[in-house]
């Protein structure tokens, strides 16, 4: 099988991704369920660059689209929504903390001027 | 705008159950600095000794001036949005141990003397939270685009509800203290008005609504939603409520 020049790079990228996430999960700073989403991933996208025609025509056939590009730009369609969600998630929970810091801050400094007078 | 004597609704008020005493004003702003002052003055004129303006991270004096008012303020280090700040009042009201709190608009569209409506309805002793509303004795001079914004709000918001409120988006709400210790409010911006009404129902409050008059001014409409704004706003609450738990 010849590879291309990204059939080696793209697994590459993926291995490294994979090695940071165990890593993070060593050090406790990624959960079990991070780890094993994230691997899935990465090795999913491995995987696909190193059988792009392989894959690309499976995916066709399994969501009755005919032609392998079109399969390719649906799942990488998929793949930004999916990212959107996460993004979109990612930001609430940031905003919740951020909100309730505020209030905190506001409460404490409220009482504590309360304190000094 | 034309203000309501407020002199004759003391002696009222004071044969009730609730004091006003017991109640804490609550008043979350953000740059309202040309108005605040107003407001506070005008509800302390009306007997209540509790005001407290929420102050919502504004750029302007509106700390100051409620301040100068005689007002109590607690103020966020930025901007959080309009329910962040309704709910900071609730968390307020908790350490302060207020029997009752009733929020308003800092706007001045609401009316303090139509307090008294919300406070006898809460002294029939079948309610945590009533509501003020514009719209069960339709208020006069209420823009027919707000109008129709708000019958959008209560149809996304009864869908969630048992009961039928018809007036989900009214800032002019009093609460008990049972609704002051359940609510923990989780949106920011202005989706809170519907997010306390579910809120509410799923933790077993009951919920009344008075009508209640309201003052649009220039002033008022340039503080109010945009179409832009309500789209985000019904997109945020449905978002809480379907993927949320809200307890």
């Amino acid at each position: 099988m010849r590879l291309e020049i990204y059939q080696i790079v793209v697994p590459l990228i993926s291995l490294f991704f994979i090695w940071g996430l165990a890593s993070r999960f060593r050090k406790s700073r990624a959960s079990m369920q991070e780890l094993v989403a994230g691997s899935l991933f990465w090795l999913s996208v491995a995987i696909f660059a190193l059988f792009p025609d392989f894959f690309s025509r499976k995916i066709a056939r399994l969501f009755g689209i005919k032609s392998n590009i079109n399969a390719i730009i649906f799942f990488c369609l998929g793949l930004i929504f999916f990212f959107q969600y996460k993004l979109f998630f990612l930001i609430k929970k940031q905003q919740i903390a951020l909100t309730a810091l505020t209030r905190k801050i506001a409460l404490e400094q409220k009482q504590d001027k309360e304190i000094e007078a | 705008m034309p203000r309501k004597r407020c002199a004759n609704l003391l002696t009222t008020t004071n044969t009730m159950m609730i004091q006003e005493s017991e109640i804490g004003v609550i008043i979350p702003a953000y740059n309202e600095g040309p108005m605040i002052g107003e407001v506070v003055a005008h509800v302390r004129s009306c007997g209540y000794p509790h005001v407290v303006v929420i102050d919502d991270g504004s750029k302007d004096d509106t700390r100051q001036r409620a301040l100068e008012a005689g007002a109590e303020v607690v103020s966020h280090l930025i901007n959080r949005g309009a329910g962040a700040a309704s709910q900071t009042g609730i968390h307020y009201a908790r350490q302060r141990g207020f029997s009752y709190i009733i929020q308003l608009d800092a706007d001045g569209q609401h009316h303090p003397e139509d307090m008294k409506a919300l406070i006898e309805k809460m002294a029939e002793g079948k309610y945590e939270i009533v509501i003020g509303s514009r719209f069960i004795q339709m208020s006069e001079g209420i823009p027919a685009m707000r109008v129709a914004y708000n019958r959008i709000s209560n149809l996304l918001t009864n869908w969630f509800c048992r009961g039928s409120y018809s007036d989900s988006q009214s800032g002019f709400r009093m609460l008990n203290r049972k609704a002051i210790e359940t609510l923990n409010l989780g949106l920011d911006g202005f989706g809170y008005c519907s997010e306390m009404i579910v809120v509410a129902e799923r933790n077993g409050l009951s919920i009344g609504e008075v009508p209640i008059s309201v003052s649009y001014t220039e002033y008022s409409m340039s503080k109010g939603q945009d179409i832009h704004m309500g789209v985000t706003t019904a997109i945020n609450l449905l978002w809480k409520l379907i993927f949320h738990q809200t307890h």
